[in-house]
């Protein structure tokens, strides 16, 4: 990149004014340094970026400089197609040069000889930012993996190989020492000599987790420490249930997707100033709302609150909503409220679950007709839910905001 | 020296075609080149002329950088005005928007413009890349049929 001296020195109006004309004639990104080139392609899928080799002389090289890859077997047609693929680029690459991000995804069952390949080249070339999705047994995934010392990011997905139905287990142990941000996705926790399950313990510089559909074994509680924490993000798709027992005191923002199916132990949130639900249902239970609650009641210094109009339905599913206080919300600066039409999937199980509370089969016709004719329910925010939390939320400032956008984006 | 920084209460860029724009500090804080310009004066109004960047572009750079240096707007808004902001831009403007962030040294709307451009060549034919970016091949046919042979693997 130009330093501070040279960009002074471009300042000259003469002399740089016909730059400007001669770039608007012809190539307009050979002016660029390849620096800047090399930084699109590393937005590319390692397809695209690889292909530009053929472009002219200046990119026949260019992409073997990629400080970083992103391999998804979706990009590919077949999973041989695929394999070859990833074998040449890593044979191709200037292995000169560090490899500071690798996204690796593939569907199907991972050959464990190519696994240990492409986790081996990461982390000899000094993998920073490692996210690795794969079908296969834990063991297949060298366990230096677990140990590297220049890991800052890391997302892992382990799905269990098919003849093997039990989740994967987590390793006990961790030593990356400069991880600051972990995902994991499709793992059991298993429980310590202590009887918790507590395996982010050893992880000191912890500051962003996300948990999604993971569970915990021979345990009945997920105990999350950490001195550094700053963000936590909770994914559930399972009903498994568990408690979760954060020992995190610099924790200051808490996000939920999902369908709410935890507790959270007694002064879990203390230190929680922002949190942001988007939850959505199982439609065989009703104890979601339940839940939410539980969470609300512990968010004692929570400064703002974002929820989706989904979120809003379900709890307002509670019965005797208007009789509930939730003092723990009394000193809410900002509600945010996320609206984007309900989809019709959520609105079908918002419907059996209304079903399941009704007492005469008439009941239940008329409740089918209106959610078929869309006049159920009324409207993506539920009726009176707003006064809930004004009332328990006197100083906060409410503010609706329209997401419809955001599907636009998401199909374009 | 940050006595002297907080006294420039206006600054003045003039593009490439002469265009003046009138900006605070604030604004031009992502744009690396200008801010060494700034550093290297004491005076309470400074004037730069930034002689890559014609007066369109730059008045949409600006648009960009007081939307992003604002406090009052949210995460949110913020998303869907970058989202509006790449639609309404044809090929050519992205392009020159990132020759612009290249020469002023600003890295998150760099980045912002590189992603961009990516997101249209992405799953595009090499023929739709050459003339996205209107590269003059200098292989020769032979040649080029050559190098996808070679590079077959990555062709399939």
């Amino acid at each position: 990149m130009s330093n501070s001296s040279d960009a002074v020195t471009m300042i000259e109006p003469t002399t740089k004014r016909v730059t400007i004309r001669e770039c608007q004639n012809k190539d307009n990104i050979s002016d660029l340094p390849d620096c800047i080139i090399l930084h699109i392609l590393s937005f590319l899928n390692a397809k695209d970026a690889v292909r530009t080799c053929i472009l002219s002389s200046r990119w026949k090289d260019l992409w073997k400089s990629l400080l970083s890859l992103t391999l998804h077997s979706s990009h590919f047609r077949t999973i041989k197609i695929f394999n070859k693929f990833v074998s040449r680029v890593l044979s191709l690459r200037d292995s000169s040069i560090s490899l500071h991000a690798l996204d690796f995804y593939k569907i199907g069952l991972m050959a464990p000889h190519l696994l240990k390949r492409i986790v081996n080249y990461a982390l000899s070339h000094n993998v920073q930012r490692l996210g690795l999705s794969v079908v296969c047994d834990i063991a297949q995934i060298p366990p230096t993996i677990f140990s590297c010392h220049t890991l800052t990011y890391l997302k892992l997905s382990v799905y269990p190989t098919r003849g093997n139905r039990e989740e994967t287990l987590f390793p006990n142990s961790l030593n990356l020492p400069a991880l600051t941000v972990l995902d994991l996705q499709n793992f059991a926790f298993c429980a310590g000599d202590n009887g918790y399950a507590e395996p982010f313990l050893a992880l000191n510089r912890l500051k962003q987790l996300a948990i999604s559909s993971c569970t915990v074994r021979d345990a009945r509680i997920l105990r999350v420490s950490s001195g550094t924490l700053f963000k936590l993000t909770l994914h559930n798709h399972s009903e498994d249930f568990f408690t979760i027992e954060l020992r995190t005191p610099s924790l200051c923002t808490f996000t939920f997707t999902g369908t709410p199916f935890q507790f959270f132990s007694k002064g879990s949130f203390s230190s929680v100033k922002h949190v942001d639900i988007d939850a959505n249902l199982f439609s065989r239970y009703i104890e979601p709302p339940v839940f939410l609650l539980s969470w609300l009641r512990q968010l004692s210094n929570i400064k703002s609150l974002i929820v989706s109009a989904t979120t809003l339905q379900i709890i307002a599913l509670y019965p005797d909503l208007s009789k509930l206080k939730l003092p723990s919300l009394g000193m809410l600066k900002s509600l945010k409220v996320k609206t984007k039409p309900l989809e019709y999937g959520f609105c079908m199980k918002l419907l059996d679950v209304k079903l399941e509370k009704v007492k005469s089969q008439k009941e239940a016709t008329k409740l089918r007709k209106a959610f078929k004719e869309g006049l159920e329910p009324s409207s993506p925010i539920p009726d009176g839910i707003m006064d809930f939390f004004i009332q328990n939320s006197p100083l906060a400032e409410v503010e609706i905001i329209d997401c419809s956008w955001q599907k636009a984006q998401s199909t374009s | 020296m940050a006595a002297e920084k907080s006294s420039i209460k206006i600054i003045t860029l003039i593009a490439a075609d002469g265009s003046v724009f009138e900006v605070e500090p604030n604004i031009v804080k992502e744009m690396k080149t200008v801010q060494s310009y700034i550093d290297e004066l004491d005076q309470n109004t400074v004037s730069i002329p930034l002689p890559n960047v014609f007066g369109n572009d730059l008045a949409m750079i600006i648009e960009y950088c007081k939307k992003h240096a604002s406090e009052e707007e949210t995460k949110e808004a913020k998303e869907e005005f970058d989202f509006e902001f790449v639609k309404r831009m044809k090929s050519d403007d992205k392009l020159r928007l990132l020759q612009a962030a290249s020469y002023l040294n600003m890295e998150s709307f760099l980045q912002f413009m590189a992603k961009a451009i990516a997101a249209e060549i992405e799953n595009q034919s090499v023929e739709f890349v050459r003339d996205y970016f209107q590269i003059e091949s200098d292989f020769t046919p032979e040649e080029e049929a050559e190098l996808r042979k070679e590079n077959e693997w990555a062709f399939k």
